[in-house]
């Protein structure tokens, strides 16, 4: 079987060197997939195959694409073979799709342009495509009235419309939700079906396992493990791979769930909420005791955010009422935010935003020191910027933030969906320890089924847009 | 598109309502008798005496109250007269519409000269951010925004007309009297429009589509033609809108400097002169000439811009 794509000694240098030599190849048929939290350089290896670095960056070592031999140091022969023999699948289709061209334009260029046809061949061409992919309304459409989904397949049209066989998705799976997913994934599975390469670069560890075909484990600039999926993933010779196995919620230990035990003290009852004309869900009834932990599942845009702010009382319900129960003034009602850099202001240090609040709220600054080492945050951390942490140890201070209130409910909303494998399982372990040590009820909202039924005691499942109606509290 | 252009309308109203007001006040709040302004306008400073001022006065009503005379002023602008020029006799709307003309002329000559000077530089520059040609762009333009504009048409006239000799250094009537004028102008315009160009350019070509655009195969004159230009001219073609404020501004000065006979050269006499219906007539149509522009911008923007048609 001939390579499609061979990659030797591909290094990346900064000022120093930021990726070691690394060697793989890419056969039709077969999806290579490299996996590795944020910053191990799996992007950078990628894009220094395509010939697509940052300015700031270079590469040397060789790439064999189609046969033709490319020396990285010299950097040139890239440009030629784009779109017409590989072509990037690129992350957040939303952004990479030009805001002002309808979606069927966006996949004739290709056509167009680089393979020579006709503007009205162009135009047939690019609406087939678009029609293979269930998009046949969509190609008047501008990229802002496409959802999410849709944009990554007309991303994947036009990536491929100039004839390129070779493709390197770049976190193809990045903020979908499963069932979105899984759509995903059989879209690239089909397109290798059919012969073609593919070069998936991910975090995702279900992501990798479902790709199958040939995996590397990235850390810190090293491909630390290689070899077909099944192998590396069901016995891992490196530590990593194994604690990052580990990590997966399928593979935590079951919690303990416990039993609700005294007054409510938050009642929802008959609860319902419209957004944009269509009803999210309605009737809603639940009662949160002290220290309990509820998990909320549900496909993306289903209300779970919503419903999680209706009990905080940061939304009105359209019907039904929340009541807090046991005289706990509103600010021990608490939220954990999805995406922690746009949690903080982002010009002052963190030390100023946690000060500003012990001043404002009359607190005590003397807890703060315990309670950064209970969550394993350095000292030194305090003195800077909000950017110039890691997601992982922004989010804790997020969760610090929120503990200087002594919350007797906190909704925390997706908290580790920005977050890596490793992180999160961090992040989470401590998010439920604290409760369970301040009796602090948490509303965990996620879209990861396994996560919600390690960690709660009960669930509520969101049931897709049929049932919306529907909710079913369920003990564990 | 119609709820745009009905807000243009309702602001046109309240252009005028504001103007009218506004212009009015501050000319009865200026110091000096308006008698002997006006009669100074008419027959010129050496002959003004107080008999002559009494005269203006009494021929004028100038002791009746404000509010009678801006009433009469409104009720007149509601049959679209402008009243008559209190130092020339003439017509407000005939004065208007004859230096409106020159004015118009100059200004459109400006910004079409901006618009080929200040977004290609501006658009050469974003596409190599950091680069000779963007630092270079930064001084010019920074130097050229911080010259009034009295200064930038002095240095031309110095260089251009005195110096080198090839363009005349005022004057009305033939093309190359246009040519220094509008350059004044165009250069402080282009200043700001290479500035917004550059941002937008920098901003779309380091943009995730524009990248994706290049992966796609498509060459660099192709994805800027196919998604660069749209996507910058959308901020260019709005920065206008707030540009015309600068050219009104300039237009008074440049008008004076180069004695163009347009209508900033005459409501700076109008102003001397205490003449208030021509001021009030010409700062109307300055006014209204501002928000029919606007309305022009905003036109042009849903052209361009499907995402405006779409929603």
């Amino acid at each position: 079987m001939t390579a499609l794509l061979v990659a030797d000694g591909v290094r990346v240098f900064a000022r120093e060197r930021i990726v070691e030599p690394a060697s793989l190849s890419l056969h039709p048929g077969r999806p290579f997939t490299i996996l590795g939290e944020t910053g191990s350089g799996k992007s950078l290896l990628a894009q220094a195959i395509m010939g697509t670095l940052p300015k700031g960056l270079r590469a040397e070592g060789s790439v064999t694409i189609a046969g033709q031999r490319l020396s990285l140091a010299v950097g040139q022969g890239h440009r030629s073979l784009w779109g017409r023999v590989i072509s990037v699948l690129p992350q957040e289709p939303w952004l990479a799709l030009d805001p002002t061209m309808r979606a069927r334009e966006q996949v004739a260029e290709g056509y167009g342009f680089v393979r020579g046809l006709s503007v009205a061949d162009a135009a047939r061409r690019a609406q087939v495509d678009l029609a293979n992919l269930g998009l046949a309304d969509a190609s008047g459409k501008l990229p802002s009235q496409l959802s999410g989904g849709m944009a990554q397949r007309v991303a994947f049209a036009a990536a491929r419309a100039g004839g390129a066989r070779i493709v390197i998705a770049d976190e193809p799976t990045k903020g979908l939700d499963v069932a979105r997913r899984d759509d995903v994934i059989a879209l690239l599975l089909r397109e290798v079906a059919e012969g073609g390469g593919l070069l998936t670069i991910t975090h995702d560890l279900a992501l990798a396992r479902r790709m199958g075909g040939d995996l590397a484990v990235m850390l810190d600039g090293v491909i630390i493990e290689q070899g077909p999926a099944e192998e590396v993933l069901g016995d891992p010779q490196h530590a990593y791979t194994r604690r990052l196995i580990e990590a997966d919620p399928a593979h935590w230990p079951d919690g303990q769930p416990r039993k609700a035990a005294g007054a409510p003290m938050l009642v929802a009852e008959g609860v319902g909420k419209s957004r944009g004309g269509q009803r999210l869900f309605s009737g809603l009834n639940l009662a949160v005791h002290p220290g309990e932990i509820i998990g909320v599942t549900g496909p993306s845009g289903c209300g779970k955010s919503t419903f999680g702010d209706i009990l905080l009382r940061l939304l009105p319900p359209d019907e039904g009422n929340v009541r807090r129960a046991g005289g706990q003034p509103a600010i021990k009602f608490q939220k954990l935010y999805q995406d922690p850099p746009s949690a903080f202001p982002h010009r002052i240090t963190l030390r100023r935003a946690i000060l500003d609040l012990v001043k404002l709220h009359g607190l005590d600054a003397a807890r703060i020191e315990p309670l950064m080492a209970r969550l394993r945050l350095a000292p030194a951390l305090l003195d800077r910027l909000p950017a110039e942490v890691s997601g992982g140890e922004l989010q804790r201070f997020a969760l610090l933030r929120v503990l200087l209130l002594d919350p007797v409910f906190l909704f925390a909303d997706e908290p580790t969906s920005r977050l890596d494998l490793i992180t999160q399982q961090e992040m989470i372990e401590l998010l439920v320890e604290l409760a369970r040590e301040r009796t602090c009820a948490v509303l965990i909202v996620s879209h990861d089924a396994e996560l919600i039924r390690k960690v709660s005691d009960r669930e509520i499942r969101f049931t897709g847009k049929k049932d919306l109606d529907q909710v079913e509290p369920k003990a564990a | 598109m119609t709820r745009v252009l009905g807000y243009r309308l309702f602001q046109a109203l309240l252009v005028a309502l504001t103007v009218g007001v506004l212009t009015f006040i501050m000319i009865r709040a200026l110091p000096g008798d308006m008698a002997y302004r006006i009669a100074a306008g008419r027959y010129g400073y050496d002959m003004v005496n107080t008999d002559a001022a009494n005269a203006v006065r009494t021929e004028l009503g100038l002791d009746q109250g404000g509010t009678t005379a801006l009433g009469q002023w409104f009720s007149d602008l509601v049959r679209f007269d402008l009243g008559v020029s209190v130092v020339s006799g003439e017509a407000v709307i005939d004065e208007v519409r004859h230096q409106l003309g020159h004015t118009v002329e100059l200004a459109l000559a400006a910004v079409l000269l901006s618009l080929l000077i200040g977004p290609p530089l501006g658009i050469l520059a974003g596409l190599r951010p950091g680069g000779v040609i963007d630092r270079g762009l930064l001084l010019v333009s920074s130097t050229l925004r911080a010259l009034p504009h009295f200064v930038v048409g002095l240095l031309l006239i110095i260089v251009l007309a005195t110096g080198m000799g090839v363009l005349p250094a005022a004057g009305h009537g033939e093309p190359q009297n246009l040519i220094l004028p509008a350059l004044t102008l165009a250069l402080g315009l282009a200043a700001v429009s290479s500035r917004v160009a550059r941002d937008a350019m920098a901003g779309v070509a380091g943009s995730p589509y524009y990248a994706f655009g290049r992966t796609k195969g498509l060459s660099d004159a192709q994805v800027l033609r196919r998604h660069g230009l749209r996507n910058v001219s959308v901020p260019i073609v709005t920065y206008l809108g707030v540009q015309f404020i600068y050219l009104i501004e300039g237009v008074v000065v440049v008008e004076t400097l180069f004695a163009w006979p347009g209508i900033g050269h005459a409501l700076v006499h109008a102003i001397f002169a205490r003449d208030v219906p021509v001021i009030q007539g010409t700062a109307l149509v300055m006014g209204l000439m501002f928000v029919l522009l606007n309305a022009l911008v905003d036109l042009a923007c849903y052209l361009i811009d499907p995402r405006r048609q779409a929603a």
